[in-house]
């Protein structure tokens, strides 16, 4: 497969994320290259193989490409004019990063469920005693990404 | 990585759970880890990042902890 194309493909992939808050679907995919949809898969799984996107497993649907998500999630982040899902507390930060942007996240505590609004503005961070807890160390982050 | 609306908040969920505390940082700490990780995440020549590379971002934050190692020693 070529690279050139694989990088060409997960730009696009990024770039869908942001104009549409969700990923392109391989048939998508397929279309914006001129490809058939068995090499759109092939190169959504050779992606996934390099960490660039994540699959949902035992699917060619993309869960994750970080730091969005394709589901809902209890990060919500509101943004260039858009709102998006995170995939964690890190991530809801990482969007407004990646956009170069400022943002008005809604999150919770995961402790009692409870709703806390952060803000990103002119490249601050506005908050509270709020804690953001990494419960897996890093070099165990891909043994389960869903859990991490 | 979950978010706590205090210290005593996630204390509680760590005992809850039974879970050993892991690594906790504040939000603006968070929020300059999110920089550094993300800021070229959209380019066209983004293609990962290296072992040495990502040991250099937590470096630069002062995450030197072994929970911040990048390989088992």
């Amino acid at each position: 497969m070529n690279d050139d194309l694989i990088w060409h493909v997960r730009a696009f992939i990024y770039q869908h994320f942001v104009e549409t808050a969700r990923p392109p679907t391989v048939d998508e995919t397929a279309t914006q290259f001129g490809l058939t949809r068995e090499q759109a898969t092939t190169i959504y799984a050779e992606l996934g193989q390099r960490h660039a996107i994540f699959l949902e497993p035992g699917t060619h649907h993309i869960r994750m490409a970080n730091p969005f998500s394709a589901i809902p999630t209890t990060f919500r982040v509101h943004a260039h004019g858009k709102a998006y899902w995170a995939n964690c507390a890190w991530d809801s930060f990482g969007i407004p990063a990646a956009l170069h942007t400022d943002a008005m996240i809604e999150a919770t505590c995961a402790e009692n469920q409870q709703p806390i609004t952060l803000r990103v503005e002119n490249g601050q961070v506005t908050c509270g005693a709020e804690h953001i807890h990494f419960l897996v160390p890093f070099r165990r982050w891909y043994d389960d990404l869903i859990f991490t | 990585m979950l978010l706590f609306r205090s210290e005593a908040a996630l204390e509680r969920w760590l005992v809850k759970n039974n879970y050993a505390r892991g690594a906790t940082l504040t939000v603006a700490q968070v929020w300059e880890l999110a920089q550094l990780w993300y800021h070229n995440r959209l380019a066209l020549d983004y293609h990962g990042r290296s072992i040495e590379q990502v040991q250099a971002i937590f470096q630069q934050l002062g995450l030197t902890a072994s929970f911040w190692r990048t390989e088992q020693t």
